[in-house]
């Protein structure tokens, strides 16, 4: 194993660059809540896994996908782990965020030079939240579809362009298959891209800017 | 004094067991993710006689049409056939091209299997004349049951 790391990171040069963010110093007065973040981002990776293993078996239609969902849960070998493992991840993904935010926020590390780094993570916390809405509706039950027409609903009260954006939600005047495809899409293409890059910029500026310490 | 006599300090020993919880997490997640997407029923496909005509109506000499009706997964099939009376032999053939698969037909006048597609050519034996077909067409085999022709498929 090891020899076999050595050899591609002596073609790849793959440790040289991450030696200064992995063997960085950190500051005096950090503990472990500090580990919050890295804590999310190991949720966020379990959630890649297992939303790619999961994406296996769902079918996003009409028709299909409460069919698929059951036949992940009692046919498929693990299916119903996979599920469970996708559903908690999930849930402690958003509590771990916010977790992590309160902890940056208490030790005042959203100060100036770090302002744009708050800026990526509060982008990360919106797009959770948006994942975890467009991902509830996937089951296409009864809970899935009433969720997201309250969901849905709530847009509709924003001044001038509430219907609108409530029509752009739905791709329709209803909850309907195409909305379902609609937040499929959403679920699985566009916020895990736009995840990475966000989270890619937010180690990035960690890197650059270095833990703020201790009060 | 430990320290001295042996390189495995603390913090390489720390290394070497996430080193170790790593790998084992990794190797689970493999096997896991095999098992979640091998299918889980895997049958071998069997040969199952489909009912094609009666006996009395096979040819008498040359070659006849058939398209025949089955189920599969629930839905129905169309599948287009030929048998085959050279009068020595009496076979049944599949009409789908061995080059891209397209259907070939019955051509009288030049006694051959004819692809529309990239016109190849088989004989009244379903052996390849011209064009790019790699193999001659499919044989199937063919029971007659109490005055029944059926055909076997692998299903």
């Amino acid at each position: 194993m090891g020899y076999f790391f050595h050899w591609l990171d002596r073609i790849f040069g793959i440790k040289k660059p991450h030696r200064r963010f992995l063997h960085r110093p950190i500051p005096e007065g950090v503990n472990y809540f500090f580990c919050l973040g890295g804590i999310a981002f190991t949720l966020f990776i379990m959630l890649l896994a297992s939303g790619l293993m999961l994406a296996i078996y769902y079918v996003p239609s009409e028709s299909e996908a409460f069919a698929s969902i059951v036949r992940i849960n009692n046919e498929v070998r693990f299916g119903w782990f996979i599920r469970s493992f996708h559903k908690w991840s999930a849930n402690l993904f958003i509590v771990a965020i916010l977790l992590h935010t309160i902890r940056v926020f208490v030790y005042k590390a959203y100060r100036h030079p770090r302002e744009l780094n708050w800026v990526a993570g509060s982008l990360t916390l919106i797009l959770a939240f948006a994942s975890g809405f467009t991902g509830y509706l996937l089951p296409w039950d009864q809970k899935a579809y009433w969720a997201t027409e309250v969901g849905t609903s709530m847009a509709r009260t924003v001044p001038l362009l509430g219907p609108y954006l409530c029509y752009f939600l739905r791709g329709g005047e209803d909850i309907t298959g195409v909305t379902l495809i609609r937040f499929y899409a959403i679920h699985v293409l566009y916020i895990p891209l736009f995840m990475c890059l966000l989270l890619w910029a937010h180690f990035h500026l960690v890197k650059q800017q270095g833990v703020k310490g201790g009060l | 004094m430990l320290e001295n006599t042996s390189k495995l300090n603390r913090r390489s020993f720390l290394k070497k067991v996430c080193n170790l919880f790593s790998i084992i997490g990794l190797f689970t997640a493999m096997v896991l993710y095999l098992f979640y997407v091998f299918p889980k029923h895997v049958r071998k496909k069997k040969v199952v006689y489909i009912y094609v005509c009666e006996e009395d109506e096979l040819p008498v000499q040359g070659v006849k049409q058939y398209v025949i009706d089955y189920p599969q997964y629930g839905k129905s099939v169309t599948k287009k056939i030929f048998i085959v009376n050279t009068g020595k032999e009496l076979f049944a053939l599949s009409a789908v091209c061995t080059h891209l698969g397209c259907l070939v037909s019955w051509y009288r006048p030049a006694n051959r299997f004819r692809c529309p597609c990239h016109g190849g050519q088989y004989d009244i034996m379903g052996n390849v004349v011209a064009g790019p077909p790699p193999a001659p067409m499919k044989r199937l085999s063919l029971k007659i049951e109490h005055q029944k022709v059926n055909i076997g498929l692998k299903m």
